[in-house]
């Protein structure tokens, strides 16, 4: 057992493709974590759908050996975190279990807003931050900017950051030399109660449920009776171990260090990340804090394209949950898609990747709706419903109020660029609670209505700023709001899945515009097509798809029938992927109209 | 045959279709942006001598199959047929004749562009026992000519016409509307100088882009689809009007005059497909079978005579039958789907009522015929009969 004053518990802070992935490669790499040819680019990201998108979603972590100049030979735990927006909660509980952390900024584009919120966090919960000046071999690099952002942003002092390139192993040496000297070594008492923080968790088929956990105080080993302490499971302990980052069972784990639990738990919401894991017979007083649970944010109704897929993607949704249990599904029955499922995600990212993940894994074909929020509505008769899909919104006659989720954003923008992103806020109903000058760049707050932000609020800020743009939000509160729902009319038939709540002052624009789209989308047939936008019993904009006239092929002379068959059942396959509203066709796209807005137009 | 497939419903003929012949003559000056069909730029000579022997062996490879049936019609179809001398097609349809007898007032019919036509050729063929020369005249318009990369001019094609006329008392004239850049007025103007020039019998396509073409992978500007549809309504009514009668999607004849051999196809009767890229269909007391010949000519005069035929799966012909019959504006009696397809009429009985519940096929169960929606969404209607 490594004394503790010989353990070193850190983490990476990035920004995406700041280098997160590839200076941990180096770092395991660097203490021999893996041979050679076992490494493969980027180890940490196990996911190849989470490779392809160069960010992390779940943490990992490596046990690594390392001998310091010094020649004490350390164990150094890296614990992984997720880089995105949308799983800043795991960031957080990642944190908790470290002393430590490196803030890899890249020295060419200096510093990103989820960087700065991932900062904080860790410096809230006092963990030591040292600087490192990445992809400092770049000519692009500058440092000296990079460090006064650090500085005027961050409030810590990068000075002495250290310069690095991952991409050459430049300067990894020097990382680790400052991870030993300046990251306390873990507290805790081998001997006390156990109090284990799960950082992570995640299904394996063959194991269960596998538990990724900082030891706090006490000693855990196999065949022991542990509890979870949100939840109360109860379950007895089948294998300890570490992550180098091979998995490696050990006989215990100990105070101060970092590994993993299996336990027999086979449902992956018993393994909340951020509990508490404690002895069942001699439990601890009271469990570590910061413990939350998290809830989903942004709904969306995901139906198979075909409706006879409706069990497959049952089932599909299932295997997708044990690995994932932040998000949460439902069935639901849409009279214009027939069966499936209502499907809450932490953001919009992770409500993406769940989808491609059940379109690619799963092979499903899929009708998504546009993303909604969860809205508070107070009836008259003083109860208040949470409302996740506008088309079960109750009648507004017995509505008092209507109140939507607010978040709280934090917007970093090069200069040149603050008045558009203001005046896209501002056309978002944001109100500005702050903004400052660091160095190059601006810090914007806003406090803003998440349903606008859940649309097309990062592309617009993305395409505003040609990239430079980023953004962190936390969910600060409910307000009401004068929201109406916005209904879609096909050939006099409402659409329930085509419904979006909007706020009454732009009902009208927005109406215009979604008929407008529908009517490019929705391909001419055989009838004409009415399409209207309604506000209650008010019709606000109406648009038509003329009937096509003929379809028909000009020429047929006995010859080559395949040809002319392929074509047919082209034509025919290509309506199978269409939903059929009535005797009204509608493609897939269709129903994300809703979420692309024509933007600027205000 | 071990390979023959069994479907729902087995094949069995009391009376086999009538049968035509096919020969295809894969050679043109310069190949259309437009045409997918196999055609090939001829080279400084064409191997004329070489070609008609290699298409009257692929026949007699082909003979044992319609053994003692009599054929009645013949289609010289290209490519551009009329570049072989009448010297060539004379060879050509006797040796046909000598081996699968036409019936008498057999129709014989070959295709000629007018950018090859030469008067002193149009009498040799008719000498040679063509009855029926089918003109691809596609355009009027010198500009549109050009723009279908078409070598002949619109007074070549007007000459051509005299001279088919002089020597031909049924003459078919291909035109096309829905041109790049052609308007609803123009289509008009063409049509009616087709009909001035009284031929008895009428072929009138919208353009389409095919795959394979010069056209697909450089797509030219074309009318919008409600232009489409304009032209089409203004050819229906004009040649109406003209005395000619509307009996297939594209096909306009004078009373009497209606193509034999296309009505055989329509009508879903059998054929032998000879020459370079051609197919064919025959009927056997219990299979119904296809063939195919090689596209390039090298490649087929190499092989003629040598080339093997398929069983068509007897679940496909439901489709193929409609495909063909569903294109005659007046359909076609109820029972010919039995005689043609060997099959009965419950294969298909579900469909053709699904198709008569969305108001496509007329109600009346002696004939299957599509209603004039139908024809319009005539792909739609045949959807219906896909799986």
């Amino acid at each position: 057992m490594t004394p503790l004053e010989r353990i070193r518990n850190f983490s990476i802070i990035a920004h995406i493709d700041h280098g997160k992935s590839t200076l941990a490669d180096r770092i395991i790499q660097r203490c021999g974590g893996l041979a050679q040819r076992e490494m493969s680019d980027q180890v940490l990201d196990s996911m190849d759908l989470e490779r392809e998108r160069g960010i992390t979603i779940k943490a990992q972590t490596a046990a690594l050996e390392y001998v310091a100049r010094d020649g004490g030979r350390y164990l150094l735990n890296l614990i992984d975190t997720p880089g995105h927006v949308d799983f800043s909660y795991e960031v957080s509980r990642s944190l908790a279990a470290c002393e430590g952390a490196l803030l890899v900024v890249d020295a060419s584009q200096g510093v990103e807003a989820q960087t700065v919120a991932n900062c904080y966090t860790a410096t809230e919960q006092g963990v030591e931050v040292i600087p490192v000046l990445n992809k400092i071999d770049l000519p692009s690099a500058d440092p000296e900017n990079a460090i006064r952002e650090i500085e005027d942003v961050i409030g810590i002092e990068a000075r002495d950051a250290l310069r690095a390139s991952a991409k050459t192993g430049e300067g990894v040496e020097e990382i680790l030399e400052a991870v030993i000297a300046k990251v306390p070594p873990p507290k805790g008492d081998p001997q006390g109660r156990l109090q284990a923080l799960v950082i992570d968790s995640w299904f394996d088929n063959y194991v269960g449920v596998v538990m990724l956990v900082r030891m706090m105080h006490g000693t855990l080993k196999p065949k022991d009776r542990i509890l979870l302490m949100s939840t109360g499971a109860d379950h007895l302990c089948e294998q300890v171990g570490v992550f180098t980052p091979k998995s490696q069972p050990c006989e215990a784990l100990a105070a101060g260090e970092v590994g993993f639990v299996v336990a027999g738990v086979k449902d992956l919401r018993e393994a909340k990340v951020g509990d508490t894991l404690t002895h069942a017979l001699r439990p601890a007083p009271a469990p570590l804090p910061g413990f939350k649970e998290i809830k989903p944010q942004v709904f969306a109704g995901l139906y198979p394209v075909e409706a006879n897929q409706y069990e497959a993607l049952r089932e599909a949704l299932g295997k997708l949950h044990l690995n994932d249990a932040s998000f949460h599904y439902e069935p639901e029955i849409s009279q214009a898609l027939g069966y499936g499922f209502r499907c809450g995600f932490l953001g919009l990212l992770h409500m993406d990747i769940v989808q491609e993940r059940l379109e690619r894994e799963y092979g499903m074909h899929l009708v998504t709706t546009a993303p909604s929020v969860i809205y508070e509505v107070q009836l008259r008769d003083g109860s208040v419903e949470a409302i996740s899909n506008p088309a079960k919104l109750p009648d507004p006659a017995r509505i008092a109020e209507i109140r939507e989720p607010i978040i709280a954003t934090t917007i970093f923008v090069p200069q040149e660029y603050v008045g558009p992103v203001m005046t896209l806020c501002t056309e978002k109903r944001g109100v500005q609670t702050n903004l400052h000058y660091a160095a190059r760049h601006v810090v914007l707050s806003f406090d803003l209505p998440l349903n606008e932000v859940v649309l097309d609020f990062f592309d617009r800020l993305k395409s505003l700023t040609r990239g430079f743009g980023s953004m962190d939000y936390e969910f600060k509160e409910y307000r009401p709001a004068d929201v109406v729902r916005l209904d879609v009319l096909v050939n006099g038939e409402r659409v329930d899945a085509l419904s979006s709540m909007v706020h009454r002052e732009v009902a009208q624009r927005r109406g215009r515009e979604l008929a407008a789209r529908l009517r490019g989308l929705i391909p001419r047939q055989m009838f004409d097509v009415a399409i209207q936008a309604a506000i209650g019993a008010n019709i606000i904009a109406r648009e038509n798809v003329k009937a096509l006239r003929k379809n028909v092929l000009a020429k047929c002379y006995g010859g080559d029938v395949t040809r002319k068959r392929k074509l047919l059942e082209k034509q025919k396959e290509g309506k199978k992927r269409m939903k059929q509203v009535g005797s009204v066709e509608i493609p897939q796209e269709a129903f994300l109209a809703v979420l692309q807005r024509d933007g600027g137009q205000s | 045959m071990s390979a023959v497939l069994r479907a729902r419903h087995d094949v069995r003929f009391a009376v086999l279709p009538p049968l035509a012949l096919y020969a295809h003559l894969p050679w043109c000056v310069r190949k259309c942006p437009y045409c997918d069909f196999n055609s090939h730029e001829k080279g400084d000579a064409l191997p004329e001598r070489e070609y008609v022997a290699a298409l009257v062996a692929d026949l007699e490879g082909l003979l044992p199959s319609v053994w003692g049936r009599r054929a009645g019609s013949v289609f010289i179809g290209g490519g551009t047929p009329s570049l072989f001398s009448p010297e060539s097609i004379d060879a050509l349809l006797a040796a046909l004749r000598a081996r699968v007898p036409l019936e008498p007032g057999a129709e014989v019919t070959l295709e000629a562009n007018p950018g090859t036509a030469e008067a002193g050729r149009f009498r040799g063929y008719r000498d040679a026992g063509v009855n029926r020369l089918s003109l691809g005249i596609q355009s009027f318009d010198d500009g549109r000519l050009a723009s279908l990369g078409r070598i002949h001019s619109a007074d070549e094609a007007r000459r051509a016409i005299e001279m088919a006329q002089d020597a031909f008392d049924n003459v078919n004239l291909d035109l096309m509307y829905g041109l790049p850049g052609q308007t609803v007025s123009e289509a008009r103007k063409e049509i009616a100088e087709a009909v001035r020039w009284g031929t008895t019998h009428l072929s009138a396509y919208q353009l389409t882009i095919e795959p394979n073409t010069v056209f697909f992978s450089k797509p030219p500007a074309l009318p919008s689809h409600d232009e489409a549809a304009d032209m089409q309504l203004a050819v229906e009514e004009m040649l109406a009007a003209a005395g000619f009668e509307h009996y297939e999607t594209s096909a306009f004849a004078r009373p009497g005059r209606r193509c034999r051999h296309n009505l055989n196809y329509w009508e879903f009767g059998d054929y032998l497909g000879l020459g370079a890229g051609a197919h064919g269909k025959v009927s056997y007391a219990e299979r119904v079978t296809r063939h195919e010949r090689p596209k390039p000519p090298r490649e087929y005069m190499a092989q003629a005579g040598a080339l093997k035929e398929s069983v068509i799966a007897s679940r496909e012909l439901p489709f193929e039958f409609m495909l063909n019959a569903l294109r005659l504006v007046q359909g076609v009696p109820s029972k010919l789907f039995e005689e043609r397809t060997g099959l009965p009429a419950a294969a298909v009985a579900r469909r053709l009522s699904t198709a008569r519940e969305k108001g496509l096929l007329e109600d009346d169960p002696l004939r299957i015929r599509p209603t004039p929606r139908g024809q319009l969404f005539l792909n739609e209607l045949l959807q219906l009969f896909l799986d």
